[in-house]
């Protein structure tokens, strides 16, 4: 009898398995595909597509980080990724708190106004940017490269984490208020760790994001020096040719920071996304 | 320790919003218990919020203990609150909460862990010190924020409808710790609910609010037995006091007639001369109805009609019934009642049991103090 009743269970379990395992070799495979090409020529490549690696070419990667510059790439990504987050995730959380919390004029106006310029596609500010840019001698930089990535970025973090910290009850803030914490201790004290999971969020979205923009790396910045990852993969594909296995190898070069960045919030993303009232 | 004087405060939201308190008057005496008692919008929790600090004062003036602090922020207040929702940091243990408010106030490391020892002691709290607030129960949860408050040391508790959010068994367990905190501690205590049971159990008086104004304040027993006002009749009684519209006899010593009626005897010639021959309010609370005119004390009042709900609660039995005028009735009578909906009845009440309202404004009429009561009842009128 109790048999009979866990067929379906069993059966549910076991479509659910085999859904979950297909959609994993669909998303999985072009990954590991892109693996095994990381570590053959081109010229292997073009010989046999899916061929596994023989021999294992890692010197691709030494080519690629010190021949091809992308040691420096790498480290002019990091720098305007890394600054442009901690300023858009720190300012993003503040600007969402009082927009959250306090009642002041102007409030929601400031709020419809952020959340215009995320409906938007940010590729219509392209042209106004690269002039403004031009303007305040910020144009081929790598400081106005961050500018623009903390502008970009700005109005849908604080959209998200202003939905969030809504959330957060008001007597919590008022109950610091009367343990005789200050505005900005509260800010410090209770809102960015309770709000640690979308913030979390935000901080990983943007990450992404950022690491992997091409556009307007590639409009804002000329000097090979100043490249970022994206725009250095680019240099390796030529008018009639394309190092397939450079590419690869720089692709990969790119991608560890996104796997560790996600290997270390993906928790506080998970518990972020699927947050509910905060109690 | 301290006396809270509110004197003629108001809240008014947006300059010439609407007025959520107005003109509140109330002296609470050092290690009393004041509860704030009214229905839902009645102004108590904004009353509280400006006590503590959380909301701006419109006008008026607030002092704790000669001190004016209209302007005096939260935290320099030396107020601790107990909130409805308990307000637990999350991300913090049960002792990270308890001594978060005595950080910021420098108080010495040393001294900050004996009070919270102190306080998880008291509480039952001590092996609970490492736990997040998720991991307790609202019981738990109640008590922490409880513990909270104490360690402060305040001059002055607040708490804000603290219980209603647990359930019948633990909020009676809980009423009763929070008496047993206010004996020990002796502070000056404000309370504030909607729940009439809480008020009576707790209170060293009761200040009844409606429609942001001070309906009454005194003693629970006094408010109980002399309502000022129709809304504190039938806000204070659980059925609520029975009030009938009736005609005041030409003689002035009966009010109403065969169906509903019952003697003035309890009020002088002069109190129910004004009311001769007009309608007044008749009040009379459900447990002061008897089935037999016996049980009543003879020489009462009486109302007549037919039963339409029957409620047994064990130990008693509420019978509901709908008078000739279609007005409802509600009598607390003993558990072996017998009546059965459809039934036409009469309840009995002696003539010390009844109330009188002025129609027009809702206020009691003192009844003469010469005459007496019902036993263990105070007299309408004398109340100080």
């Amino acid at each position: 009898m109790q048999a009979h009743r866990q067929m379906p269970r069993l059966f549910g379990r076991g479509a659910l398995a085999l859904v979950i395992g297909a959609y994993t070799v669909y998303t999985l495979g072009p990954f590991l595909w892109l693996a095994t090409m990381s570590v053959r020529n081109t010229g292997e490549i073009s010989a046999d597509h899916y061929a596994w690696p023989n021999p294992w070419r890692w010197e691709q990667f030494r080519v690629a980080w010190v021949d091809s510059d992308f040691a420096t790439y790498f480290w002019n990504s990091a720098l305007v990724v890394v600054t442009a987050v901690a300023v858009v995730t720190l300012v993003g959380a503040a600007a969402a708190h009082a927009l959250a919390r306090y009642r002041f004029r102007g409030n929601r106006v400031i709020y419809g106004i952020l959340f215009s310029s995320i409906i938007f596609p940010p590729q219509i500010t392209l042209i106004s940017l690269y002039q403004i840019l031009v303007d305040y001698n910020l144009y081929n930089s790598l400081l106005g490269l961050t500018l623009v990535y903390i502008s970009l970025q700005l109005p849908l973090t604080v959209y998200l984490l202003e939905g969030f910290f809504a959330r957060i009850p008001q007597d919590l803030f008022d109950a610091a208020k009367m343990d005789g914490y200050g505005d900005i201790e509260i800010f410090r004290r209770i809102v960015l760790p309770i709000g640690m999971p979308a913030i979390a969020t935000t901080l990983i979205l943007n990450f992404i994001q950022l690491w992997n923009e091409f556009l307007f790396a590639v409009v804002l910045i000329t000097d090979p020096e100043k490249r970022t990852l994206p725009i250095g993969i680019r240099a390796f594909m030529g008018d009639h040719f394309q190092d397939i296995g450079m590419i690869a190898a720089g692709v990969m070069i790119s991608v560890i920071p996104v796997i560790l960045a996600y290997a270390f919030f993906s928790e506080k993303l998970i518990r972020g996304m699927t947050a509910g009232a905060v109690k | 320790m301290a006396v809270v004087q509110l004197d003629k405060i108001c809240k008014r939201y947006g300059g010439a919003g609407p007025v959520a308190v107005d003109d509140v008057d109330i002296t609470i005496g050092d290690g009393e218990f004041m509860v704030l008692l009214g229905p839902s919008g009645c102004g108590k929790s904004t009353t509280l919020r400006m006590i503590a600090g959380l909301e701006e004062i419109s006008s008026g003036t607030l002092s704790i203990d000669g001190r004016i602090v209209n302007h005096v922020p939260a935290k320099d207040r030396d107020i601790a609150m107990v909130f409805q929702s308990y307000a637990l940091y999350p991300h913090m243990t049960v002792a990270e909460n308890l001594s978060f408010g005595l950080k910021r106030r420098r108080v010495p490391a040393v001294e900050i862990e004996r009070r919270v020892r102190d306080a998880a002691d008291i509480l039952g709290l001590s092996s609970l010190l490492e736990r997040k607030p998720h991991a307790l129960s609202g019981g738990q949860r109640q008590r922490v924020a409880l513990g909270r408050a104490m360690v402060r040391e305040p001059m002055v508790f607040l708490f804000d409808e603290p219980l209603s959010n647990l359930d019948a068994a633990l909020r009676v367990n809980t009423r009763n710790e929070l008496i047993r905190q206010h004996h020990r501690l002796a502070s000056t205590m404000i309370y504030v609910t909607h729940d009439q049971v809480e008020a009576m159990t707790m209170g060293t008086r009761i200040c009844v609010m409606n429609g942001g104004k001070v309906a009454q304040i005194g003693a629970p027993l006094d408010v109980y037995w002399q309502p000022a006002d129709t809304f504190v009749a039938r806000f204070l009684g659980a059925p609520p006091m029975n009030l009938f519209t009736l005609p005041v006899a030409s003689d002035g010593e009966r009010i109403g007639g065969e169906s509903v009626g019952g003697p003035l005897s309890r009020w002088s010639e002069a109190a129910r001369g004004p009311y001769v021959g007009r309608e007044a309010i008749f009040g009379v609370r459900a447990e002061d109805l008897h089935l037999s005119a016996a049980a009543a004390e003879g020489d009462g009042g009486r109302i007549r009609g037919r039963v339409f709900a029957v409620e047994p609660l064990g130990a008693e039995t509420l019978l509901a019934i709908e008078t000739e005028g279609g007005v409802e009735c509600t009598a607390r009578l003993p558990r072996d009642v017998t009546a059965r909906p459809g039934e036409l009845v009469e309840l009995h009440f002696a003539a010390s049991a009844g109330y009188l309202f002025d129609k027009a404004t809702g206020k009691a009429i003192p009844a003469d103090a010469a005459v007496g009561g019902v036993a263990g009842r105070p007299v309408l009128g004398t109340m100080q």
